[in-house]
């Protein structure tokens, strides 16, 4: 890996302290309390924005007389678990949770690397009309998707893929690098070519270009995209709504929507439900984020 | 280092399952060609799709229905438990291809049977309704909604068999109504002096939920004081034009515009939904609301500060309500023998009494059958509908996509922004356009 | 990269070679677009032309459909609510596009900049996932917190409001007609905010420090390297996030369709959710397929104004 970059990791959380940071002299003066009220700005926000998060933690463990009696917005006087009980076993939590993680799983990867060998094309290998085919492959995200629905209905009936996962993977990888192709052309258009050029003249073929030195170049926004593909793909609802018809394929946002009736609605459980399909997603985020904090290039042109 | 390769990991994990799931994600159809269409009844397979919850009345007496059916003709039963938001906005696909169940519920009106069974989507039953007795066992009343005649329902084959009721009435708090010494108004103006006494204590009478069908509701029940039969199938069934700029309707409108104006129903409910309608009566806070027996069972269990009870909406002889969710059998369905016997079962006394005693709305029990007194409570004020021929269906069956219209509408009289006039001209413009379209 | 020059003696040492190489290389980038292509006709393109077939139709989603060419149109282009739902979408794009984009690149700059270097990073990263986590939040469950926190009787905002004495204030947030759209718009932030925070983040990072540096030894203040450097490197990230925030603006619909499903009076309605309107209730799949096309229509013309723009400034910067 000779053309392998290593260089300040700016925000490695693994770690703190001087050594992995560079800090010019007349820095340290500045590290004076403004930066303390910068923080509570910020944590202040933060907090303001978990409001309707808080929320919802009252209310996933609250009984339904409790809830109805009380309202939304009491604590719980005690920590009621039925509802969420209830929930796994009849929808078979486990089971949609699999279903969830493969398919959002799948589509985050696939998808990465889709938009990977388009943005490739487009941004660094700059054929011609590139332009224009970004804003095709765009397109796919353009159509508001209850255009596609019917028409996707007949063809995956007429592929045999109707009521199967792999519709919805194929769909969702097709909607999801579309976004994917679009952020990694714009960033490969401002590659910088001497690294190209000086892989190049070493005698590597495009591929390898692609796999030594433009991937690993391109880590942290390919974090981004795994990470919003997979996110994205979890909370969507109604392209699975409609492809997956037997309760054994259907993910948890499906699931979830068991809980609202034609009037009536149970709103302990649909928290409790909800705060459980949250979890994995958050679970992946926080994991994932720490790969947006390598550090990455520029460097490289040394 | 350690992320690149756990990231690799993961990702090579995660493409692994994502083949076998491929290749298995698709239903298993031998299961279901399994039980032959001639008439088998030992053994075989009945796929049943149902959406009503496990803890609700219909859940507790259908699940004990498939215990019987089960016992009885040594078939098993593929229940799928469904989101009644996937089935409303995908069973016309679901039913247009192989996936689509054996028997299932599905919702009464032109709209949802009525537009299946015109695209023939749905077998016919009524012949096996003759044979079984189904047709005997059912109130005229109730049929309405079981037999569509081109889309249309109240005449023509059966297409679906309906196994409970409902209905619009008043639920009342006792305890608040005794506080302020009131009696159970018997006509309208004694409801609205009840309110008047209401809202002279600064309290808001009636709950409301402008964002969903509570509004529109309550505009129907009023209207319906002063409506007749002829009024109802002209609405409901086209038989004849309807006049939005006369009475009935514009009775209703004015009418409701007058009580959002003295008070009785809250000036900033247009954004309240249902749910928050149904919570502020068991948290005691509002007296009255004018809703449907789906809300009953909830109240047993839920309400434990105060007594509550109900009352017909006072001087109606018709009402809001129907039959309840019908069991259609899919015109693709494989075993129709065996679904003709679940339905049979469903229909049964037994069956129909569980479903009594457990907050339902039974359509053939045994009034002796049902014990529970809050159940005969709600039973016995729905069976004095019945018996005046009373049930008139709901304001925005007749026209596809006419709740939606209903809700903006009423949201607009609850905020005050239109006259009755303009409401009535918007809803009357877009029914016209509805009925014609569906030509 | 503004430091890097194409180094003139890699030219003209081997120019005809390099020529020839840099011809047969580019066939070779076709190839790489061969899945993604494959993917995309199946998909999208397919679907797009049966759409435009149904946008030119009467059907109610099963049965046959019947020709009636342009009529929808026709019908769309006076239908009152149908404009108004445009109206509606210039709101949206301000709630998810501007104030979203001006905040997340704040919000980026401060935690990575600021916090990330005057504090442990992990404090940014810690900040970053809280931002993020109204987009992780599923509609459907969000639109029902939201409600609560936004009922005009019981909810937490007014509650909170009536206990600190200021009972006008106290609106009929999402039932008013001059206070819905503004109220759905300030939830879209909310829902918004945490997704340029995370692309600018890792934006950021794509910054040579050393340009940093240089810039502080010439005695450049934080604001004035935030505006000469930082924004400049990062312009690819923030055209993305401009466009795609602008494309699902335009196409907005879950949270329209939780909060207010359009309501009150329509007031809140967008061509997304006019259009699921069409299609599902009232089964009106021909109409709802029109105002779909119009709807690619209008947000095409956006992209490609938007794509243009940025393939203009890339020629500037000489890329």
């Amino acid at each position: 890996m000779t053309t392998d970059i290593a260089v300040v990791d700016r925000m490695d959380p693994a770690r703190p302290g001087p050594a992995g940071r560079v800090h010019a002299p007349h820095e340290r003066l500045r590290r004076g309390p403004g930066r303390w009220i910068v923080l509570a700005a910020a944590v202040l926000l933060a907090v303001a924005m978990m409001v309707p998060f808080a929320i919802m933690l009252l209310n996933a463990f609250k009984s339904p007389t409790e809830y109805s009696t009380n309202g939304p917005l009491s604590l719980p006087t005690t920590v009621y678990t039925d509802g969420l009980v209830n929930f796994w076993n009849r929808v078979d939590y486990p089971g949609k949770l699999m279903n969830s993680i493969v398919i959002s799983g799948s589509v985050a990867v696939l998808a990465t690397f889709v938009s990977l060998f388009n943005a490739y094309a487009l941004g660094i290998g700059r054929i011609k009309g590139r332009l224009w085919i970004v804003m095709l492959f765009l397109l796919a995200n353009m159509l508001p998707q209850e255009a596609l629905i019917y028409p996707l209905y007949y063809l995956a009936k007429q592929t045999g893929l109707y009521n199967t996962q792999l519709s919805v993977i194929i769909i969702f990888t097709v909607i999801q690098s579309a976004f994917g192709t679009y952020l990694l052309a714009s960033v490969f258009s401002t590659f910088p070519p001497s690294i190209l050029e000086a892989a190049a003249l070493d005698g590597a073929s495009k591929w390898q270009v692609l796999w030594r030195v433009v991937f690993p170049i391109s880590r942290p926004t390919l974090s981004v995209l795994v990470i919003f593909f997979f996110i994205w793909t979890w909370n969507e609802f109604f392209i699975p709504l409609v492809m997956l018809i037997d309760n054994s394929t259907q993910t948890i946002p499906v699931a979830i929507a068991s809980l609202q009736g034609d009037r009536l609605m149970d709103a302990p459980t649909l928290n409790a439900g909800s705060l459980i399909s949250l979890l994995p997603a958050v679970v992946f985020f926080l994991i994932f984020q720490r790969t947006l904090t390598r550090g990455i290039t520029a460097g490289a042109v040394k | 280092m350690g992320t690149r390769k756990h990231g690799r990991l993961v990702a090579g994990l995660l493409v692994v399952p994502l083949v076998l799931a491929a290749c298995s994600g698709g239903t298993d159809k031998g299961a279901t060609d399994g039980g032959a269409t001639a008439g088998a009844t030992q053994g075989g397979t009945l796929k049943l799709w149902h959406y009503e919850g496990a803890d609700s009345a219909m859940g507790i007496a259908w699940a004990e229905a498939i215990k019987v059916f089960e016992e009885e003709t040594g078939a098993t039963v593929e229940f799928e438990q469904k989101a009644f938001e996937q089935i409303q906005q995908t069973a016309g696909m679901v039913l247009s291809s192989d996936e689509g169940p054996d028997i299932m519920e599905y919702n009464k009106g032109n709209a949802t049977a009525g537009l299946l069974s015109s695209q023939g989507l749905l077998t016919d039953l009524t012949d096996v309704a003759q044979e079984r007795g189904w047709t005997d066992m059912l109130p005229e009343s109730i049929q309405t909604t079981a037999r569509y005649e081109n889309g249309v329902m109240g005449s023509g084959p059966w297409y679906g068999v309906p196994n409970y009721g409902e209905f619009v009435t008043v639920y009342y708090n006792k305890d608040m109504f005794a506080e302020y010494g009131i009696e159970v108004p018997t006509t309208l103006a004694e409801m609205e002096a009840a309110m008047d006494t209401f809202v002279a204590a600064g309290i808001v009478p009636l709950g409301m939920a402008g964002a969903e069908y509570p509004a529109g509701q309550l505009f129907y029940e009023l209207a319906l004081s002063k409506a007749d039969r002829d009024f109802v199938s002209a609405y409901q069934t086209y038989t004849d034009t309807v006049d939005f700029q006369a009475d009935p309707l514009k009775y209703g409108a004015e009418t409701f515009d007058a009580w959002v104006k003295a008070g009785y129903v809250a000036q900033d409910s247009a954004s309240i939904k249902a749910e928050d309608m149904g919570v502020a009566f068991i948290n005691g806070t509002t007296p009255m609301i004018v809703s449907g027996s789906w809300w009953y069972g909830r109240f047993v269990s839920e309400i434990s500060g105060f007594d509550w009870g109900i009352f017909n909406f006072p001087g109606n002889t018709l009402n809001a309500g129907s039959s309840g969710n019908i069991w259609v059998v899919p015109e693709n369905s494989a075993n129709k023998e065996l679904a003709y016997e679940f339905i049979d079962i469903t229909m049964r006394p037994e069956i129909q009494a569980l479903l009594g005693n457990n907050g339902g709305l039974p359509l053939a029990a045994n009034p002796a059958d049902v014990t529970d007194p809050k159940s005969q409570e709600l039973i016995t004020a729905f069976n004095e509908v019945l018996d005046n021929d009373g049930l008139a269906f709901y304001p925005d069956w007749p026209v596809p996509g006419y709740y939606d219209v209903l809700v903006a509408a009423f949201q607009s009289l609850i905020n005050q922004s239109k006259t009755p006039q303009e409401v009535l001209t918007e809803i009357g413009t877009a029914y016209d356009d509805g009925v014609a379209n569906m030509g | 990269m503004a430091t890097v020059t194409e180094p003139p003696a890699g030219a003209t040492i081997v120019p005809a070679p390099r020529r020839a190489r840099v011809r047969s290389g580019r066939r070779v980038y076709w190839l790489y677009l061969i899945p993604g292509a494959v993917l995309f006709l199946g998909v999208i393109v397919v679907p797009f032309f049966m759409n435009l077939y149904y946008s030119m139709t009467r059907w109610a989603g099963i049965g046959d459909p019947k020709w009636i060419g342009f009529d929808n149109y026709t019908r769309l282009f006076t239908d009152e609510t149908f404009w108004l739902s445009f109206r509606n979408s210039v709101a949206m794009i301000v709630a998810m596009v501007i104030v979203p984009t001006l905040i997340g690149l704040l919000l980026a700059a401060v935690l990575f900049d600021y916090l990330g270097k005057r504090f442990d990073g992990r404090v940014a990263s810690v900040l970053r996932a809280t931002y993020y986590l109204p987009q992780i939040l599923p509609v459907a469950v969000a639109g029902i917190l939201w409600g609560w926190v936004l009922n005009p009787q019981t909810g937490a905002l007014n509650v909170i409001l009536r206990s600190l004495g200021l009972e006008s204030w106290a609106l009929n947030w999402l039932g008013d007609t001059s206070t819905a759209l503004p109220t759905v718009m300030l939830v879209m932030i909310w829902v918004q905010v945490g997704y340029p925070v995370v692309i600018f983040m890792a934006a950021l990072q794509r910054v040579d420090p050393e340009l940093y540096e240089a810039a502080e030894l010439d005695g450049a203040g934080w604001f004035r390297r935030f505006r000469a450097i930082t924004l400049p490197q990062i312009k690819p990230e923030t055209f993305v996030v401009a466009l795609t925030c602008t494309i699902a603006a335009l196409k907005v619909f879950g949270p329209i369709y939780v909060l207010t499903k359009g309501g009150p009076e329509n007031s809140t309605n967008v061509p997304s959710y006019f259009a699921y309107q069409n299609f599902f209730p009232k089964s009106q799949v021909g109409y709802g397929a029109a105002i779909a096309m119009v709807l690619t229509v209008i947000v095409v013309i956006v992209s490609i104004v938007f794509i243009r723009v940025q393939a203009a400034s890339e020629r500037r910067e000489g890329i």
